[in-house]
């Protein structure tokens, strides 16, 4: 079941870890994110708060994906049978975010 | 209950026990009748302190002693388990009622139904994260530059001469 759950995951290119979290408790993990517990109950309680925004009405669900983008890696994230499967990836484009 | 009652009567049993070990202590200036009669005064409130303290470790041991045995000698009727079982049921019914915030988050929405593909797809251009950090930075200046401005005297009289 769980090796089912991460043999794609793994395959994923620029992948530096990752995560399958079922209700709060980190099902499985790799990488940068083995055991990661509190990247876990953050990246949760992100998904739930973006699940409870509204933006379009009739839109459901109203996000495929979760970015959090970070310099030089982004944690992806993205929920499918009440399990948050998330993947940290290395970003190609090096240069800063301009403000 | 059982316990207490049980632990309660071994107290006393003891008791008797620690009184009899005190006696020989006792008797000698009993037997001496002619003795010093200071010793003979002092030595009651000695013995009551000794046995005060003696007490209040018996009374600490005797908290501490759960005894099995006695907990079943209270002879319980299946009816009265069955009681029992049903009024501590309702009464959990009514406190777990009370703990509302105990409940579970709302089951989150599937989002896909592929989530290896989705997560292994493109990211997010980087143009877009440009577009979005801008808008952002935009809205945070606006926001910053709002303020009062005014413009009208603050009480205005109607009417009076």
């Amino acid at each position: 079941m769980t090796t089912a759950l991460t043999q794609g995951l793994e395959r994923i290119p620029d992948q530096l870890g990752y995560l399958v979290i079922s209700d709060g408790a980190v099902l499985a993990s790799a990488g940068d994110l083995e055991n990661d517990e509190h990247t876990a109950a953050v990246l949760s309680e992100l998904v739930a708060t973006a699940c409870g925004l509204r933006l379009q009405r009739g839109h459901d669900p109203p996000f495929k994906r979760l970015s959090v983008v970070f310099g030089e890696h982004s944690l992806l994230v993205t929920v499918s049978g009440q399990k948050l499967f998330v993947v940290k990836r290395q970003n190609h484009v090096q240069e800063p975010v301009a403000v | 209950m059982g316990c207490c009652y049980s632990s309660e009567a071994e107290a006393s049993d003891q008791e008797e026990e620690t009184k009899r070990l005190l006696e020989p202590a006792a008797s000698p200036p009993n037997k001496v009748l002619n003795g010093a009669e200071q010793s003979y005064h002092s030595l009651p409130s000695a013995r009551t302190d000794e046995q005060a303290m003696l007490s209040s470790i018996l009374a600490k041991t005797a908290i501490n002693i759960i005894d099995v045995s006695a907990a079943d000698s209270q002879g319980m009727e299946q009816h009265e388990y069955m009681d029992r079982a049903r009024q501590y049921s309702t009464r959990l019914a009514v406190l777990s009622n009370n703990l509302t915030h105990w409940k579970k988050l709302p089951p989150l929405p599937s989002l896909t139904n592929q989530p290896h593909q989705v997560l292994a797809s493109d990211p997010v251009p980087f143009a877009d994260l440009q577009q979005v950090s801008r808008i952002a930075a935009y809205a945070f200046s606006a926001l910053s530059q709002i303020r009062v401005d005014a413009k009208e005297e603050l009480v205005v009289q109607f009417g009076i001469p």
